[in-house]
């Protein structure tokens, strides 16, 4: 994802606003490959993974394989 | 991480027996979706209507043909986003303009993001929702191999919109509503992230009649779009409960010989 995305980007469960931490960015400097989304209000950590922010509320991401 | 006060909508889920269902539901239409995407096979469509199933990967271009979308949008978005699952052509009717953002829910193989894409062009911006990992996968790979830098897919659930309030002028979805366990919760997330003025503009099956219920309980009518499509009254009803005016369903061809099912466009708009 791109990090300007982060602006419109929000928590599924609570709609605040999500913190990047952790980036590692392609070698544009602009796409993010990986890194953790955190909730600045529940904490709630969505992951990114291979460039794609996995935002599905916890109880979904769980029965999620791989 | 687990704080009750914050995260009480999961809590409700999977404590109320009534709810539980839903999320059934749900997994069974992923491991379906997330099968299709693995395999390209077509699904939606290939249902009730016809018992033959699995369409080749050409087919999904003929059903794309059939159902509105022209052949320069099918030279638009790059091989293998075209995965045949739609029902309608919702980014035709949504006269899209430039540097707009557009949110597709159920993007599924990133046909109609790319199609957006080339709309809205580089100032605008196109977001695509899903909640199947295989199909945001192959969407990503397929956005790889495109020349549109303005599309982005995350994984997510379009009942729980990971996007801020009033950020989208036009949401886009093809026949993916009917899919879903909440759907008034699902056209109230679209009011919440919409701008003032901005639009709905849909294309899904709907029901003209009731559907019998065996057919309703079916996991498998369900995945192939047709189990749970709405009824068009419902749908108009939720649609100005969430607070949208100028509600438009204009149906088109029957879908089904077997059941009361036809295409629609469903359109909408939040008031200025």
């Amino acid at each position: 994802m791109k990090e300007s995305l982060l602006e419109i980007l929000r928590c599924p469960l609570d709609k605040s606003e999500l913190e990047l931490e952790d980036a590692e960015y392609a070698d544009d400097g602009e796409e993010v490959v990986s890194g953790t989304l955190v909730c600045t209000e529940c904490g709630e950590e969505y992951p990114i993974e291979d460039g794609i922010p996995n935002l599905l509320p916890p109880d979904m991401r769980e029965e999620t394989p791989a | 991480m687990t704080d009750s006060s914050t995260t009480d909508d999961a809590t409700d889920r999977s404590t109320d027996g009534e709810t539980t269902r839903p999320t059934n539901r749900r997994s069974h239409v992923r491991e379906e979706y997330g099968e299709i995407a693995a395999t390209t096979d077509g699904c939606c469509g290939s249902s009730a209507a016809d018992a033959t199933n699995e369409p080749e990967p050409t087919a999904a271009d003929d059903r794309a043909r059939s159902i509105g979308y022209e052949a320069d949008d099918l030279e638009t978005a790059p091989e293998g986003a075209n995965l045949g699952l739609g029902c309608g052509n919702p980014v035709a009717i949504s006269r899209l303009e430039a540097g707009k953002t557009v949110l597709d829910l159920g993007s599924g193989g990133g046909f109609d993001c790319f199609l957006a894409a080339r709309e809205v062009g580089p100032e605008g911006r196109v977001i695509g929702v899903d909640m199947t990992p295989e199909m945001i996968d192959r969407a990503r790979g397929n956005a790889r191999e495109s020349e549109f830098e303005n599309v982005e897919f995350r994984l997510g659930e379009i009942e729980h919109l990971p996007v801020a309030d009033g950020t989208v002028d036009t949401i886009i979805s093809n026949c993916v509503l009917n899919l879903s366990p909440e759907k008034p919760r699902v056209l109230a997330e679209a009011f919440r992230v919409l701008d003032a003025g901005g639009s709905l503009s849909i294309s899904d099956l709907v029901a003209t009649a009731p559907l019998p219920q065996e057919v309703r309980e079916d996991p498998d009518a369900i995945a192939d779009c047709v189990g749970d499509a709405a009824q068009i009254e419902s749908l108009e009803a939720w649609l100005e409960d969430a607070g949208f005016v100028d509600v438009s369903i204009v149906t088109e061809d029957d879908w089904s010989e077997a059941l009361p099912v036809v295409s629609a466009r469903i359109e909408a708009r939040k008031p200025a």
